[in-house]
């Protein structure tokens, strides 16, 4: 058994019957969508057309919602249709992320992640989902693909068909005879301040995709006439929790680097301190982190009921890690054991450039964030984690182990790593995407509604200033100034912040439906 | 075992019917855990738009509460399938503002102050005050008004049981014009197009997203398309059904009957049409034309004559007058007669009910029937007649004996229904009164045009005694009642359904789905409502009782009507009601319940819906009875008559029924028209409607448009504009609906608003740039010939130039913050008279987020309810139709800086003088003979012969 849909665009009039059957059928509120049907204008008088589109969950052979999802919430079963268990659901989101459909949305009475979930509990009785059955047309087929006597399989073999988005790799099951390119292609229509009948709905969170109306990815004459809109998932603490984390996990990292070349002496003080910092900020992850659940209670199901697959899970473990490395080697700092130190700090240092890092694979499994897809991501969190490792040190005060030798390293280590960051985030904005989804996550950026924060904030104030402040330094004064570094320090983190903003919001920014 | 199976699906679509009485589903909420929930499932009839789709409602058995509807699979028209209407009237009936109880007004009327009150309180308050009226023979002071229709069959009876005149109808503002166009040609004055089994479908209609019927209609228009039929649409906007169609032509508004003239020219010239329909079925002999007289000529020499006639008509005048491409014209047209016999069309509103004049385009569309041989065949264009079943009850009353002019008033002596958009222009001219006035899911205040004169008649307790909203949510005009009665929605009422929705007869049965259910489970109700949510009731019931509560004593009458076929002298009961017409006037029923040893009455509840017979093409041919044979002669003109009436017509010799027209044929020549001082409209003709180029240059002082056209004042009334209105002189295209909604009835559907809730106005980017360099979003301000509205633009391509549009369902609003409309459906709006007569509307707020028992409305995100355009149309009744043509000639400029959204003016003294200015166009009554209105032609609520006659003296 394998469960899919046919969508016949011969034969749908655009009538919604489907969308108003299926909120009745299950119950979903006002706001959010399991399904809809999308309408784009396209052409010039007066040969113009208006085309539907029925818009919903593909019920991929490979789902990246199951893929992400830390509690098996989100699953797939052996008839094919991908189903979701609100009770297990934490309210991560990052089903949301990983669906390069649009197909998920968190159910505002419960918190959790739902979507259309081919009626379930209707197939299971024998019957056909509410939305087929309603169809004054029947351009909706439900059927097994496995069965080649089936309907669906039949329309499949005879007729041209087209799944949204192959290029993602999910295998699609929802097959659309006669698509149009204008309302297929997520980013092709022009979507004005309101549309046809409706107002575009601000009141979901963040306000929905953003539609620059210069956009490149346009195509002539195509004017999206009625839409949904979508929720941009993840709010700030996702980005203030990367912020965070590249501080945390960097914190010990230089002064190992430092000390292993011999450019630097050991320090009980200095060691206390940072170890206090990279607990104190992988402690805040962790508050950002479960601040950013809809269920904040059901945090410790990734611990306890983890789905081993997803990167957020994997991701819990790796912090539990290095938190427990970082607790230990504070410990032993605090106590004097100098040698238990020594032995510590490098297990400690490398598991925090995993804790940093590991967002890269929890972001590559954002199937529907192309931008955060970027193969220097890994390399790039790293970075960040030693930018921040220099600032903080760059920061230190002579009475928490901030020395005149610690300075001295921190200066060429803040030069280093920022120009090294500087490099990285050119690069992820000027590398060639690969998919239209991540040049216009990368164009949002650069140019759209959040360019002036990353140039004049995560590149100008953040990057290009410190750079100058630090390079000119030495030709102002004498001696290494704290003044100076200290200020290029503070704006290196605020900037970094100001990036990972930009960053996470361009990313949830593009349209997938 | 009922197996409601696909080919080529495992699955099931419904239930199968043996489980009906104890149906086990996953609860869909719990899932995926396993919770089962059980339910009855019911059959009904949604109750949104008139279609009659069937509904399927699900009980469930723990609640006693009904938790959604799906399609009745038993239903032959909708087949189980239905729109967004049908699943959303479950958002209806849970609706947490609904009105439960019947309230009466408190305070001044309009005041917003309202007390609950009984039924009883009701009746004898409505009896009472009917009573003395008719005792002081003020019968026509009585007025039933209705909106929705579908709820005939009591209701119509119970009028001629009062022995009044007094039906109104809101079909002046719906479709009258094209009934005009389609009776004078066949007396059925509705199509029923076979699009399942057509070869070419012409629309000038949007039926795959509104209209009569449709769903059902929808369902077979992609059919017939999937078997290969090619679907033309002609509409100035691009409507959904026009994106679907193989040709859009997107006419200039008014101009369609030239286009299908210029058609019909092509066929004729190119000797394409069926000659042998043409000479067998239309009253050519009767034909006279350009001092040609047919009579006595050969058919070719006919021939001859209408090729002269329609010469005029050359496509590339069509494509002049309409801007649909000659070629296209010309393409159609021949693929049009080469569909022949299987060539179905729809006209409904749109071209008729916009354009003066607009029935041409009906009569002209039917000339491509006759000419193709389409009408009565498989495949082409039906009578609504033919596929309609009206069953016999067990008694009717006599025709009622007065007439009512404040209904059918002299000037329009060939309306096909009431004048109703002009009651409040009627009463100000001070032709009457009304003591009981009944409003039936009925909105004129929102739905009619020129609002205000309806809340100037409706406050005035002079010219309205007692007013009655009879409606199942608020509206605009229930606020100006004294009473507000709720009444059911699809699952909590009576009413016996059949449309013409297919090749095929049927009837549906909607019931108190509630009450049956707990009847059938052994409990006992006397009335509906108090098996139904609150104390909302069934009209059908409250007439019964009402009948009563008039004429207790049976001493008027009245009473009689209203007593049970089964149990003398008692009061009927609306079991007994449908129970007598399933027992004994449905051919077919009582045998298909008996086999399966149910009562036809059990068997209606059951499955709610019963196919009569699918025998239904070309019942003209029929052979005339024996009985009606017997006795009968032959006139000159071959008709067959007996005892002075015709029952038939004579046809390649043999003795047929023919047409209910008075030749019993297709009447390509009108001699009614003809006689009722029309001469120059006795065939189809195209002339100018009042919003055309011509029109819209005299109304700026030209008279003659850049393309020399003038304007001529014998149809034509000029518009004359109010001092500051500025801007681009366009055509409003104002009722085109959206697939979702219905009227001002689906404000109470949450997930309908969600989808739609704004009306925005329609403009070509080429008239976007001409105003001014509008964009989509900006604010524009709209001039009519009485006053202005403002809202903002959505420029598409999707318009023929030349020409605006906004969507007729928009623009709700309430005076009180917390009541009288939905609260997610209306603006609330600061009302002011600022002068006598000059309404002033401004919006407080949009729509908000509220507190109820359901947390959906708290999640109510949309601000916008859209902008009220009706209120500021004058009436415009069509000289000879009396159809209201909608269509208004509008001047367009960007709105001004102290404008804001949703600014509303009227100056209703304007609009009584357009009135004045339309109503000089007619030509009045009496015809021939004396008559009020021809013999022939239909008229609802029919009264008896020598009502007809001006004078007493009869003929």
């Amino acid at each position: 058994m394998k469960y899919g849909f046919v969508i016949d665009n011969r034969k749908c009039i655009g009538c919604h019957a489907c969308t108003v059957a299926c909120k009745t059928e299950n119950q979903v509120p006002v706001g959010v969508n399991r399904t809809w049907v999308k309408y784009v204008e396209k052409g010039l008088f007066p040969n113009t057309r208006r085309v539907f589109q029925v818009t919903r969950c593909n019920h991929c052979e490979k789902p990246p919602c199951v893929t992400i999802c830390p509690v098996t919430a989100m699953y797939q079963r052996k008839d094919g249709i991908v189903d979701f268990n609100s009770e297990r659901c934490i309210g991560c989101k990052a089903c949301m992320q990983a669906c390069p459909y649009d197909s998920i949305y968190m159910d505002p009475d419960d918190g959790t992640a739902a979507k259309c979930h081919f009626c379930a509990h209707r197939t299971e009785v024998g019957l056909e989902p509410a939305c087929v059955i309603v169809c004054p047309e029947h351009a909706i087929i439900a059927g097994d693909l496995s069965d080649p006597s089936s309907e669906a399989a039949q329309l499949i073999a005879r007729e041209p068909v087209r799944v949204r988005k192959p290029e993602q790799g999910t295998q699609p099951k929802l097959y659309y005879i006669d698509a149009d390119e204008s309302a297929i292609v997520p980013t092709a229509a022009r979507h004005e301040s309101i549309y046809m009948w409706s107002q575009r709905n601000p009141a979901v969170h963040g306000g929905g995709a953003i539609y620059p109306l210069d956009s490149p990815f346009l195509q002539k004459d195509a004017v999206a006439a009625y839409d949904v809109s979508h929720a941009r998932p993840w709010g700030w603490q996702v980005p203030a929790y990367c912020w965070t984390k590249s501080i945390g996990s960097g914190a010990l990292a230089i002064p190992a680097i430092a000390m292993a070349f011999g450019k630097l002496s050991g320090d009980r003080v200095r060691d206390i301190t940072l170890a206090t910092v990279a607990l104190l900020f992988t402690a805040l992850t962790t508050v950002l982190l479960v601040w950013d659940l809809d269920h904040k209670e059901r945090f410790l199901r990734v611990v306890f009921m983890p789905q081993s697959k997803s990167w957020l899970a994997r991701g819990a473990f790796i912090l539990i890690g290095y938190s427990g490395l970082c607790g230990v080697f504070w410990l032993a700092a605090v106590m004097g054991f100098s040698v238990a130190t020594s032995i510590l700090l490098w297990p400690t240092v490398l598991v925090g450039f995993c804790a940093a890092s590991y967002t890269a694979f929890l972001f590559g499994q954002c199937e529907g964030r192309d931008l955060w897809q970027t193969p220097l991501l890994p390399a790039h969190l790293i970075i960040q984690a030693l930018l921040c490792g220099s600032a903080v040190l760059a920061l230190l005060p002579r009475a928490l182990g901030g020395s005149a030798q610690a300075l001295s390293v921190a200066i060429p280590a803040l030069l280093i790593t920022l120009g090294l960051h500087l490099l990285m985030l050119l690069g992820e904005v000027a590398v060639p995407h690969t998919t239209d989804n991540a040049r216009y996550g990368a164009r949002l950026m650069t140019h759209g509604p959040f360019a002036r924060a990353f140039w004049g904030g995560a590149v100008g104030a953040g990057g290009m200033i410190p750079l100058l402040l630090l390079l000119c330094g030495p030709l102002l004064f004498a001696e290494p100034n704290r003044m100076v570094t200290g200020f290029a320090s503070a704006l290196v983190l605020a900037g970094l912040l100001i990036f990972e903003w930009c960053f996470v919001m361009a990313g949830q920014s593009v349209p997938n439906s | 075992m009922t197996d409601f199976k696909r080919e080529g699906s495992h699955l099931s679509s419904y239930p199968p019917v043996e489980k009906w009485d104890d149906w086990e589903e996953n609860d869909p909420e719990a899932w995926p855990r396993r919770v089962k929930k059980h339910y009855n499932l019911i059959p009904t009839i949604c109750f949104n738009c008139e279609s009659a789709c069937g509904l399927l409602a699900y009980v469930n058995k723990e609640t006693g509460r009904i938790d959604k509807f799906e399609g009745n699979p038993k239903h032959p028209a909708s087949r189980g399938r239905l729109c967004a209407k049908g699943p959303a009237t479950i958002t209806q009936i849970h609706d947490p503002d609904r009105i439960l109880y019947p309230m009466k007004r408190s305070g001044p009327r309009g005041g917003g102050k309202w007390t609950r009150t009984s039924w009883e309180e009701v009746l004898e308050t409505f009896g009472t005050r009917i009573r003395k009226a008719f005792q002081e023979n003020r019968g026509e002071e009585v007025m039933y008004h209705v909106g929705r229709p579908g709820h005939d069959f009591i209701m119509e009876r119970t009028l001629q049981a009062w022995g009044i005149d007094g039906h109104n109808s809101h079909t002046n503002v719906c479709s009258s014009s094209a009934r005009l166009g389609y009776l004078l040609w066949h007396y059925a004055d509705r199509p029923s197009p076979d699009h399942a089994n057509a070869r070419f479908i012409l629309l000038l209609s949007a039926h795959l997203e509104s209209g009569h019927y449709f769903n059902p209609h929808a369902q077979r228009i992609i059919e017939g398309k999937m078997a290969g039929a090619k679907l033309a649409v002609m509409d100035p906007r691009l409507s959904n059904t026009a994106s679907m169609a193989d040709y859009w032509m997107p006419s200039y508004p008014g101009t369609e009957a030239a286009v299908l003239l210029a058609m019909a020219m092509v066929i004729l010239a190119e000797d394409r049409f069926d000659a042998v329909f043409v000479k067998n079925w239309t009253n050519w002999e009767e034909l006279e034309v350009d001092g040609f007289s047919a009579r006595g000529q050969s058919f070719e020499a006919l021939i001859e004559a209408l090729k002269r006639h329609y010469s005029k008509y050359t496509p590339e005048f069509a494509e002049k007058e309409s801007g649909v491409k000659a070629e296209t014209i010309v393409k159609t047209a021949r693929e049009i007669a080469t569909a022949g016999s299987r060539f179905a069309s729809h006209l409904w509103r749109g071209s008729s009910s916009g354009n003066l004049g607009g029935w041409q385009t009906a009569r002209a569309l039917i000339l491509l029937h006759v000419l193709t041989g389409s009408v009565g065949t498989p495949g082409g264009h039906n009578l609504n007649a033919w596929n309609k079943f009206v069953p016999r009850p067990y008694k009717n009353p006599p025709p009622q004996k007065r007439w009512n002019e404040l209904l059918y008033p002299p000037e329009w002596p060939l309306c096909t229904h009431e004048m109703s958009p002009l009651l409040p222009h009627f009463l100000k001219e001070g032709r009457g009164r009304i003591e009981a006035y009944f409003t039936r899911v009925f909105n004129p205040v929102w739905t009619y045009p020129d609002g205000f004169s309806w809340i100037e008649m409706l406050r005035d307790e002079e010219k309205v005694g007692l007013h009655a909203a009879l409606t199942p949510t608020w509206s605009e005009t229930a606020w100006f009642a004294d009473y507000v009665l709720p009444m059911g929605f699809s699952s909590e009422r009576h009413d016996l359904m059949s449309q013409e929705s297919y090749a095929g007869k049927w009837i549906g049965f909607r019931q108190p789905v509630l009450r049956v259910l707990q009847e059938r489970e052994g409990k006992k109700f006397d009335y509906t409502y108090q098996a139904n949510p609150g104390e909302v009731w069934e009209e059908d019931e409250f007439w019964i009782n009402l009948s009563w509560a008039i004429d207790p004593d049976g001493s008027m009458g009245i009473r009689q009507w209203f007593e049970s076929p089964y149990r003398s002298g008692q009061k009927l009961t609306v079991d007994e009601y449908y129970g007598w017409i399933f027992e004994n006037s449905v051919p077919g029923l009582p045998e298909a319940a008996a086999k399966e040893g149910l009562k036809p009455l059990a068997y209606m509840r059951k499955y709610g819906a019963y196919e009569v017979t699918t025998d239904v093409h070309r019942l003209n041919e029929k052979p005339v009875a024996p009985a009606d044979l017997a006795g009968s002669q032959v006139e000159a003109n071959g008709v067959v008559e007996k005892a002075g009436k015709a029952v038939g017509v004579m046809v390649e010799g043999k003795a047929v029924v023919g047409y209910n027209t008075p030749s019993r044929k297709l009447e390509l020549f009108s001699k009614t028209m003809a006689d009722w001082k029309w001469p120059e409209f006795a065939l189809p003709e195209y002339y100018r409607s009042h919003i055309h180029r011509s029109a819209q240059a005299a109304s700026v002082g030209n008279l003659a448009d850049k393309s020399g056209a003038d304007f001529d004042p014998q149809y034509m009334p000029l518009v004359e504009w109010p001092k500051d209105a500025k801007g681009e002189v366009y055509t409003l295209l104002p009722i085109f609906r959206l697939p979702h909604l219905i009227h001002t009835r689906s404000g109470n559907s949450k997930f309908l608003y969600e989808i739609a809730h704004k009306n925005p106005l329609w403009l070509n980017p080429t008239d976007a740039k001409k105003i001014g360099n509008i964009h989509t979003g900006d604010l524009l301000k709209v001039h009519t010939e009485i006053g202005f509205f403002v809202l903002h633009a959505w420029v598409t391509e999707g318009l023929a130039p030349g020409v605006v549009a906004c969507s007729h369902h928009m623009g709700r609003w309430r005076t009180n913050k917390e009541d009288q409309i939905e609260r997610m459906s209306s603006a609330w709006v600061d009302l002011k008279e600022v002068g006598k007569g000059q309404w002033k509307m401004r919006q407080t707020s949009g729509v908000e987020p509220y507190e109820t028992s359901d947390p959906d409305t708290k999640r109510v995100w949309w601000s916008d309810a859209g902008v009220h355009q009706n209120l500021t149309f004058p009436v415009h009744p069509d000289p000879i139709t009396g159809m209201h043509c909608w269509h208004q000639m509008v001047r367009v400029e960007r709105a001004a800086a102290d404008d804001r959204y949703g600014d509303i003016f009227v100056d209703t003294n304007l609009s009584f003088a357009v009135y004045q200015r339309w109503k000089a166009l007619t030509r009045s009554a009496p015809g021939p003979g004396g008559l009020r209105r021809p013999l022939w032609i239909p008229r609802v609520h029919r009264p008896e012969e020598a009502a007809f006659f001006m004078s007493v003296e009869k003929p």
